[in-house]
C-alpha cells in the first residue's frame, strides 16, 4: 500500500489568500476576537518571517511587522477551501481522505501505470492542490501517519520515502512531526524524548501503564502504524463556493466583479477534479436579511468560468435582487464531463462555451420554449414532433447528400413515418406549416374541394386527395381528409377536412 | 448548393408562395447538416415543417430551431446573436410572407459579423431587404405543377418546378435554371 499526503502549511492564511489573491504580496495575519483582544490565530510565511506567531496579541503582531494585512478568520474562506483540496485530490485518485483543515490523504495504488512513480504522482498532487489556489507540501509512503509525517515542516516541497527507508525515516524524525496533544509532547519532553525513534523505542506495556491509550496510540504513530481504517471521501452532489462581503453590494457590476471571482474559484475545482456543472444555485444574502435564491439549469455542463458568468448575469437582469446584498454564494451541480473529439473531416462546431450563452440570449429573446432541437414523434398526427435541447454532438457518422438526383416516387411519402436515416435525401418539396392552422370556408362539387375562402374567395384548379389519416382512437380520436390542392393564383396548399366535425382547415402551404 | 451558400457572405432567397423558395433553403440546410455542419434557423413565422426536412434529407438534431411567433424585430436580434457565434456552418432567417424593413447599416452590421465568424447566413422571405449587404440573391418562380395519376383526374402531386434567377450577385455563380420538388 501506498499512500500520500497533502497538506496546506498555514491552512488559515492559505485560505483567506485563495479568497482575496491579492494577499499573497503581503505579511497576513488571520485573527480571531474582538478588538482589543485580538489575537492571531495563523500567519502566512512573509509573515512569520517578521516573527508574528499564533497567539500574539494583534497590537503585538503589528509591532514585529508594520506593514501587516489582517482579516478576519471566516468559516466560510476555510470551509470551501478545505472542499477544494479534496476535490483537487480527486482529480488524481478516486480514494481520497479528509484529514482534517488542509490535510488530505490519497489512495495511490494503482496509480503508478496511469501517472508514473511516486515523485511523480506527488508532483501531480501537488499541481493540482496548486490549481484550486493552495500550495501544498505533499510526502508519500505506505501509511498514511508516514506520509502526514513526512509533510511536516520539511524543507522539500515534494518528500517521497521508501519502504525500506522509513524505519530510518522515523528514528531522526523531530517528535514534533507527530503532531502531538502539547500534554502529552511535554510529558515526553521531561522524559527527554527528542526523536520519533525514541518514542518508537520505549516499552509499549510501560507506556500504556502510564499514559494510557493516548500514550499507545503515541507510540503507534511512532512505528508508523495507522489506528484508522481509510475513510473514502464522497464528493457532495453541489459544490458550493461562498464570499462574506464587509460592503453592500448595490449594483449588478460590482456584483458581476465579485461573481466573477466566485465562479473562478469554483471553476478550478470543477476542473482539478475532472466535473463540470450542469446547475447553479446563486444564493444572494440581502441587507435586508432574506435570500434571492436562483436556479440556473445550464444547456451544457460548462466548467470555464466566463460563460457561466454571463448566463448568471443575464439571469440576474431579468431577475435582480431588491436590495443590497452581503454575501455570495454559488453551487454547481457537478456532472461527469464528456470531452468531445472533433474529427478531422468534420466542419467545426459551435464551442460550447460560445453556445451555452447564446442559446441563452436567444431564450430571453424568443422564450426558453421557441428554442431547440425538433425532434419528430412516433406518430399519425400531423405536424407531431417536439423540441428538445440543442446538443450537437461530434459522433454521428456523416451521409452524403444526394439531394441532386430526385427520385421517381410511386405514392405520396407517409407523412406518419419517420424518414429512415438510411434512405438516401432527395430534392423534396417542402412545406410551410400554419401553426395553429387556419379554419378555411371551402366549397365542394361530389365531394371535392373547388373554391376557397383564405384572403378572399380562391378558385381550386387541381386538387388530389383525400388521404384519409386518422389516430390515437384509444386517447384523442382524430380522424382527418387530407386534399393537397393548387389555387388559380399559383399558390399550392393541403387542406384537411376534420372527419368529426366536418369543418375545413388550412394546414400548410407547399412552397 | 455550395454555390448558393458561401461561408462568410449573405444570400438571399427571394419568391412568392409555392415558388419553391423554402424547398431551395431546405435543400441548402440539408446539405449542411448532411456534410456534419451545424445549422441555426430563425424561423419568424415558426412555419419550418421539421418532416418534410428530414425528408428532404435535412439531419434535424444539427439544426438549432429559434421560433419567433411573429416578431420580426427579436427574429433579427436572434440572428445577429447566431451569427456572432463561431462555429455554426449556415444561418438562416425564414421572413415568411412579411419581412421587415431591415436598415442598411443594419444590413452591413450583419454583413461585418458574417465574414467575421465565417458563417453563412441565409435570408428567405418573398422580397429582398438587405440590399447590397447581399453578395447573392436568388429569385424563385414557380414554373409549374406536375400531378400524377390519370389524366384529367390525378390522385397525387407529384412535382413542383421552379424557376431559377440571380437577382444580384457580384461574380454571380453559375446556378441551375431549373429546378424539380418532389412531393
Amino acid at each position: 500500500m501506498r499512500f500520500a499526503c497533502a497538506r496546506v502549511p498555514f491552512f488559515a492564511a492559505a485560505a483567506a489568500e485563495r479568497a482575496e489573491p491579492t494577499l499573497r504580496e503581503h505579511a497576513l495575519a488571520v485573527v480571531v476576537g474582538a478588538p482589543p483582544g485580538t489575537r492571531v490565530a495563523e500567519a502566512n510565511a512573509t509573515a512569520r518571517e517578521y516573527g508574528v506567531l499564533p497567539g500574539m496579541t494583534e497590537s503585538e503582531a503589528r509591532a514585529r511587522c508594520a506593514t501587516l494585512v489582517t482579516r478576519a478568520a471566516g468559516a466560510e474562506a476555510d470551509t470551501s477551501a478545505r472542499a477544494a483540496l479534496l476535490d483537487a485530490a480527486l482529480g488524481v485518485s478516486p480514494r481520497v481522505e479528509d484529514g482534517g483543515a488542509g490535510i488530505v490523504h490519497v489512495d495511490v495504488r494503482g496509480l503508478e501505470r496511469l501517472v508514473g512513480d511516486d515523485a511523480a504522482i506527488a508532483a501531480r498532487l501537488a499541481r493540482a492542490a496548486h490549481a484550486v489556489g493552495l500550495p501544498a507540501r505533499v510526502g508519500v509512503a505506505s501509511t498514511r501517519t508516514i506520509a502526514r509525517m513526512a509533510t511536516w515542516r520539511e524543507r522539500a516541497r515534494l518528500t517521497v520515502i521508501a519502504p525500506a527507508d522509513e524505519a530510518a525515516w522515523l528514528a531522526r524524525a523531530p517528535l514534533d512531526a507527530l503532531e502531538l496533544e502539547p500534554a502529552l509532547a511535554a510529558t515526553f519532553g521531561t522524559w527527554g524524548i527528542r526523536t520519533v525513534g525514541e518514542l518508537g523505542a520505549l516499552p509499549r506495556s510501560g507506556l500504556a501503564m502510564r499514559l494510557g491509550e493516548a500514550g499507545l496510540q503515541a507510540h503507534d504513530h511512532a512505528h508508523g502504524c495507522d489506528r484508522t481504517p481509510f475513510r473514502a471521501y464522497a464528493p457532495p452532489p453541489f459544490w458550493e463556493e461562498a464570499l462574506g462581503l464587509d460592503w453592500e453590494l448595490e449594483s449588478l457590476d460590482a456584483l458581476a466583479r465579485v461573481l466573477g471571482v466566485v465562479l473562478d474559484r469554483l471553476c478550478a475545482r470543477l476542473r482539478a477534479a475532472a466535473v463540470a456543472a450542469d446547475a447553479l444555485t446563486l444564493e444572494l444574502a440581502l441587507v435586508s436579511g432574506a435570500r434571492h435564491e436562483r436556479t440556473i439549469a445550464l444547456a451544457y455542463p460548462l466548467q470555464d468560468p466566463a460563460p457561466l458568468l454571463t448566463l448568471v448575469t443575464l439571469d440576474l437582469e431579468a431577475h435582480p435582487p431588491a436590495v443590497a446584498i452581503t454575501r455570495v454564494a454559488v453551487s454547481a451541480h457537478a456532472v461527469t464531463a464528456r470531452a468531445s473529439q472533433a474529427r478531422l473531416w468534420h466542419p467545426p462546431a459551435p464551442a460550447l462555451r460560445h453556445l451555452a450563452g447564446a442559446v441563452a440570449r436567444l431564450a430571453r429573446l424568443v422564450g426558453p420554449d421557441n428554442v431547440g432541437s425538433p425532434l419528430l414523434t412516433d406518430s399519425h398526427r400531423p405536424d407531431a414532433f417536439t423540441l428538445q435541447s440543442f446538443q450537437p454532438s461530434h459522433g454521428e457518422e456523416i451521409r452524403e447528400p444526394s439531394w441532386s438526383e430526385p427520385r421517381e416516387t410511386s405514392s405520396r411519402p407517409d407523412v406518419g413515418a419517420t424518414p429512415d436515416r438510411e434512405q438516401p435525401a432527395r430534392a423534396q418539396l417542402a412545406l410551410r406549416r400554419l401553426r395553429p392552422p387556419r379554419r378555411v370556408e371551402v366549397e365542394t362539387v361530389d365531394d371535392r374541394p373547388v373554391r376557397v375562402v383564405w384572403g378572399g374567395w380562391r378558385r381550386i384548379v387541381q386538387s388530389a386527395g383525400p388521404w384519409r389519416v386518422s389516430g390515437e382512437w384509444w386517447e384523442e380520436p382524430w380522424a382527418r381528409d387530407e386534399w393537397d390542392v393548387a389555387c388559380g393564383d399559383g399558390t399550392l396548399c393541403r387542406l384537411a377536412r376534420d372527419r368529426v366535425t366536418g369543418a375545413w382547415w388550412l394546414d400548410a402551404v407547399y412552397d | 448548393m455550395d454555390r448558393l451558400v458561401r461561408r462568410g457572405e449573405i444570400t438571399e432567397i427571394v419568391g412568392r408562395l409555392s415558388s419553391g423558395r423554402t424547398s431551395l433553403f431546405v435543400a441548402c440546410l440539408a446539405d449542411v447538416t448532411a456534410a456534419g455542419g451545424m445549422a441555426a434557423l430563425v424561423d419568424a413565422d415558426g412555419a419550418f415543417d421539421p418532416r418534410s426536412a428530414a425528408h428532404a434529407g435535412v439531419v434535424l438534431e444539427r439544426v438549432l430551431w429559434v421560433r419567433g411567433d411573429g416578431r420580426r424585430d427579436a427574429a433579427v436580434r436572434a440572428t445577429d446573436v447566431l451569427v456572432r457565434c463561431p462555429g455554426f456552418a449556415l444561418v438562416a432567417l425564414d421572413f415568411g410572407e412579411l419581412p421587415p424593413r431591415l436598415a442598411l447599416t443594419a444590413a452591413f452590421r450583419l454583413k461585418l459579423a458574417v465574414r467575421r465568424s465565417d458563417v453563412a447566413l441565409v435570408l428567405v422571405g418573398c422580397r429582398r431587404i438587405a440590399g447590397a449587404g447581399a453578395s447573392l440573391a436568388v429569385a424563385t418562380e414557380p414554373d409549374g405543377i406536375e400531378w400524377g395519376g390519370p389524366a384529367g383526374r390525378p390522385t397525387r402531386l407529384a412535382r413542383l418546378h421552379t424557376r431559377l434567377s440571380v437577382a444580384r450577385g457580384r461574380g454571380a455563380p453559375c446556378i441551375p435554371e431549373e429546378r424539380s420538388w418532389c412531393a
